[in-house]
């Protein structure tokens, strides 16, 4: 215990060393998370977390890379979470967003983070959501979370940022067809970067009708031009980032409590997954059974197999 | 009797017909070789185990061969080729202090070489000074050299008018604009000035992602044709742009590729000179270009003489130029240090061999050959004259040079062009469709085209389908302390060069300096005036090579490789 | 539930010093990603002192350091940083040209192994394996 308060400590203090090693430990479902994460309960809630996503190409680790110097400038410590998939078949992954970042490398006020998805189906690490609260409790002011803009991850994404980034670019009109159902409606700013490329007035204009297009709602979504190469709209899309920040500000107790139950239902079913496959019970094999013969529907099934888990568990 | 009758009466006899005879030939091949495989070269064409007169391109001849000289270029670019001037030896030298650097080449010039090739330290490639750089570092690779007095101590006795020089300078050309200062101090007119801007071409340091990014892509371009456009008014002889193939195929391109990327590449050069309104005529007569010879032998001779057609065809084509000594592909090039081996290195002579054999062969104008301790250390000075002695023993001993394109004709030889040739277009027809060189760098499509073929290359030689002797077959327990061992810059003479450095920074008029860094940053501001003709004018003023590209970086924007992995 | 499971080995993959030449750490890189490691790759001209705060953020097992030109003579600096900012459990290998004087100095300072040319995939992938091990072993707990 002595050991683990030592690191907590350092933790708390925002030592890096300490931040990197319960992230590890956080990230590797090492037993040292469970006792870091219920530690920290106390300290989470002061960061603003910002989420960018978008599609590949869109330019997202150059943006965050110009939005990280504009928080520096504004003398916010920043951390940054940055995910990208992990190979479903080797498991293995090239990590390679923080290159657009380098020249943050060796800013102190700044602590960079990149992680793989780890075969998470959403895009965002599972541990992700984790992985925030810890660089909350170390006292970064800002923290950025850049995901990998593919799938169900803007929606996870949703769930973790209090401020999220929808970061598009011209040219990629057909995506933003595509993506429109689930990524504009968790959008609290859109930007389109590289506004400096012919078609990017277009992009806008199709934006602004789909946004026109949906059901009245109570929040504005602004739309901001960027061009991370040379900075334009940076300073913009900050101050979008700080107002939509406050305007959140009452509900993040809300959204905190919804994340923890899909966090709940994540862990459980993952729990449930593991056990299926590892159980050798005589009844779970005649439910297999069943489900294979068709006489009952994999409902059926499922709640079987629970009750059976849990009796299991409970003899262990 | 009866026996002499019958053989007079089958030597008699006419030959079978060839289709029949090839019939035949087929299907005794097919009978006796039990085991099938397909073979093909880098570039992933198919080879056939014979080629005959169906494959060869007689028919055509003037269309596809004609004669050295004239169009379609393929069998050379002049009329006499090696047997009139067979080629420029260059070896690179570099090691240390331009003190070293003078003394070296004195002694190369009095052996008789009629040019001269400056390669700097590795600190100079990226643009810093001496006084900026971990000390270690220092001169293990080339000259370090920061100055005009710098470059006055290293060309110190060498009448740089009657010597072609070749300064392995990279954009933004500073080594030429303190050469062309020593010049006005010695008065050497400009218009003497002969020799090569080496390395110089920006794209290729993008599309292999390797060596030097000084500048950003945007202020590269700029600065590129600031220069071409400069040295096409003021050093008419110095040839600013040299096209580099060799940075691709080190970086792991076929052959194929590399030579479809580099005349990509020179189009795309081509024609940001002429979207500045310069004339074709002036500036492609001064194109050059540079490429590896890998040991792939036959593949690179066909690479060399498809290259060089389709170059002829594309001033034809896109210029519309019918001057046949603007359509001459002239190149250089080295020996390739990707296949030499550090298992049994002296082995690497006779790889180096080969590789020369086959430049010699596609019809070269210059030629470096590696020494064969590459893969162990920087050559040291034993390495280096073997390597040049190779070079002579091919031309004197072997008699390489007595006939021009020895290996025209081949049926294999000239399939094999064709064939490249057809690869080579494809790669082209491939970078047009993303819009040109300078696009398809700045997105990465030549980044990832060039690292799927260097891993599929590796794979190759992972799973022994490629033999590398002594790498993956006919391996040998070595006696390390057999090695060479290298020499290293004297740290002390080093310091020594640091501290003068720092002298003369502390002795040069400072208001010269504040007033020239100024007019450089006003240059690099407006987008108006010629950086480079500002270079010279900072290089004068005592500028450092390391504070002149700092300026153009803060203006320009620093480069960094495009594409992460 | 309360063993430690076993995790990708995260591996840094860079260059130091004045050269760019990048082939070798790239096929590296793909390499060890297909091997089911988490690699994170940067651009070459790295300082030693970025270097050494990757690792520590990105809490690697394993720093590789491809060098074709000289740029090795500066490793034993990086071990001597390395182990000040209390991250001597991370094992470091250097891949491509290095003579055999300077291995025997590398080694010295504490690199683990050097790999020349025409290493193989297996060796490397093998031996970046054992040492993410090793790496593990003689962390500091939390």
């Amino acid at each position: 215990m002595t050991e683990l308060s030592t690191g907590l400590t350092s933790l708390l203090a925002g030592e890096s060393t300490a931040l990197a090693r319960a992230i590890t430990a956080v990230d590797n479902e090492h037993p040292v998370a469970r006792d870091i994460l219920g530690a920290i309960q106390a300290y989470l809630g002061k960061a603003l977390v910002v989420g960018f996503t978008g599609p590949p190409g869109a330019g997202k680790s150059t943006l965050v890379n110009r939005f990280i110097t504009e928080m520096r400038a504004r003398s916010k410590s920043v951390g940054v979470v940055a995910v990208d998939p992990s190979s479903p078949i080797t498991g293995g992954a090239l990590l390679g967003d923080r290159i657009r970042m380098s020249e943050h490398t060796l800013d102190s006020g700044v602590f960079i983070r990149s992680l793989a998805s780890r075969g998470h189906l959403g895009g965002l690490s599972i541990s992700a959501a984790r992985i925030v609260d810890i660089m909350d409790a170390a006292g970064r002011e800002i923290v950025i979370l850049e995901t990998v803009g593919t799938g169900q991850s803007e929606v996870e994404m949703a769930e973790i940022a209090d401020v999220r980034v929808v970061v598009l670019a011209p040219g990629l009109g057909d995506d933003v067809q595509a993506i429109k159902a689930g990524i504009l409606e968790i959008a609290d700013i859109l930007v389109v970067n590289k506004s400096d490329m012919p078609l990017a007035k277009q992009t806008v204009r199709q934006l602004k009708g789909m946004l026109a297009l949906r059901a009245p709602v109570e929040r504005q979504v602004p739309i901001i031009e960027t061009s991370a190469l040379d900075g334009k709209g940076i300073p913009d899309l900050s101050e979008a980032v700080f107002d939509q920040g406050t305007n959140h500000a009452s509900t993040k107790k809300l959204k905190s409590a919804d994340r923890y139950r899909r966090l709940l239902a994540q862990t459980t079913a993952r729990l449930a997954e593991t056990l299926v496959h590892q159980q050798a019970h005589t009844h779970l094999k005649t439910v297999l059974e069943e489900l294979k013969n068709a006489d009952i529907n994999l409902d059926t099934a499922a709640c079987r197999a629970l009750k059976i888990l849990n009796e299991n568990l409970l003899n262990d | 009797m009866g026996e002499e009758e019958k053989l007079k009466s089958k030597t008699d006899q006419q030959p079978p017909d060839i289709d029949t005879a090839a019939e035949r030939w087929q299907s005794e091949f097919d009978t006796q070789l039990s085991e099938k495989r397909i073979v093909r070269n880098r570039s992933g064409i198919e080879l056939k185990a014979l080629y005959t007169p169906s494959d060869g391109s007689d028919k055509h001849y003037q269309q596809k061969l004609g004669f050295p000289g004239q169009e379609p270029m393929t069998r050379g670019i002049y009329p006499t080729m090696h047997r009139g001037r067979t080629w420029s030896q260059r070896q690179l030298i570099g090691l240390g202090t331009p003190e070293n650097f003078n003394q070296r080449v004195k002694k190369i010039l009095d052996a008789g070489a009629s040019a001269l090739s400056l390669i700097p330290c590795n600190s100079v490639y990226r643009g810093y000074d001496c006084d900026q750089v971990e000390p270690e570092l220092l001169g293990t690779c080339g000259t370090v050299l920061n100055t005009v007095e710098d470059m006055d101590v290293c060309l110190r006795d060498i009448p740089f008018d009657r010597v072609s020089v070749a300064l392995n300078d990279p954009l933004p050309f500073t080594m030429l604009s303190q050469l062309l200062v020593v010049a006005d101090q010695r008065n050497i007119p400009w218009s003497k000035i002969t020799g090569t801007s080496n390395q110089s071409d920006y794209i290729s340091h993008f599309a292999a992602n390797h060596m030097f990014f000084r500048l950003s892509l945007p202020g590269s371009r700029r600065v590129q044709l600031d220069t071409i456009e400069f040295c096409a008014e003021h050093v008419p002889k110095w040839n600013p742009l040299s096209i580099v193939g060799q940075h691709m195929q080190q970086s792991g391109a076929t052959p194929a590729e590399a030579m479809g990327l580099t005349l990509s590449t020179a189009l795309q050069f081509a024609r940001d000179c002429q979207a500045r309104g310069m004339d074709p005529i002036k500036f492609l007569t001064r194109f050059t270009f540079f490429f590896d010879i890998s040991i792939s032998f036959f593949e690179e001779i066909a690479k060399f003489r498809a290259g060089r057609r389709i170059w002829a065809r594309l001033v034809k084509e896109h210029f519309g130029i019918a001057d046949e000594r603007i359509m001459r592909f002239k190149f250089h090039a080295q020996t390739s240090g990707c296949d030499l081996t550090r298992q049994q290195p002296l082995n690497n002579i006779a790889r180096v061999t080969a590789q020369a054999m086959a430049g010699i062969f596609g019809g070269l104008q210059s030629l470096h050959t590696d020494g064969y301790d590459e893969v162990l250390s920087t050559p040291d000075e034993a390495a280096a004259k073997v390597a040049i002695a190779t070079q002579n023993i091919l031309k004197h001993e072997a008699h390489l040079c007595d006939v021009i394109d020895p290996l025209g004709g081949s049926y294999y030889v000239e399939s094999l062009t064709d064939e490249m040739e057809t690869e080579i277009l494809n790669v082209i027809q491939k970078i047009d469709d993303q819009g040109g060189m300078y696009n398809a760098v700045e997105s990465g499509y030549v980044q990832t085209m060039i690292g799927d073929s260097a891993l599929s290359f590796q794979e190759q030689i992972e799973s022994g389908e490629q033999i590398v002797v002594g790498v993956n077959a006919y391996q040998e327990q070595e006696d390390a302390s057999t090695r060479p061992v290298l020499k290293r810059p004297d740290i002390e003479i080093m310091q020594d060069h640091v501290s003068q450095l720092r002298k003369l920074k502390s002795e040069r008029s400072q208001a010269a300096v504040e007033r020239s860094t100024r007019e450089l940053r006003e240059v690099a501001q407006s987008s108006k005036g010629n950086l480079f003709a500002a270079e010279i004018d900072a290089s004068r003023a005592g500028l450092t090579q390391g504070e002149i590209i700092a300026v153009l970086r803060e203006e320009l924007g620093f480069g960094q490789p495009l594409v992460v992995a | 539930m309360s063993e430690v499971k076993p995790y990708p080995p995260r591996v840094l993959v860079t260059k130091i010093g004045l050269d760019g030449h990048d082939r070798g750490s790239r096929i590296v890189a793909s390499y060890l990603r297909d091997a089911g490691m988490e690699v994170i790759y940067t651009n070459p001209w790295q300082e030693l002192d970025s270097v050494v705060k990757l690792a520590m953020e990105e809490d690697v097992d394993v720093i590789g350091i491809s060098s074709l030109a000289t740029d090795h003579l500066l490793v034993p600096k990086l071990m001597r940083s390395l182990s000040d900012a209390g991250l001597s459990h991370i094992r470091v290998i250097v891949g491509g040209i290095v003579p055999d004087l300077d291995e025997m100095e590398l080694k010295k300072a504490g690199v683990s192994r050097v790999f020349h040319p025409g290493s193989t995939r297996e060796d490397i992938i093998d031996s970046v394996n054992q040492l993410a091990i090793q790496a593990l072993e003689a962390r500091p707990s939390f």
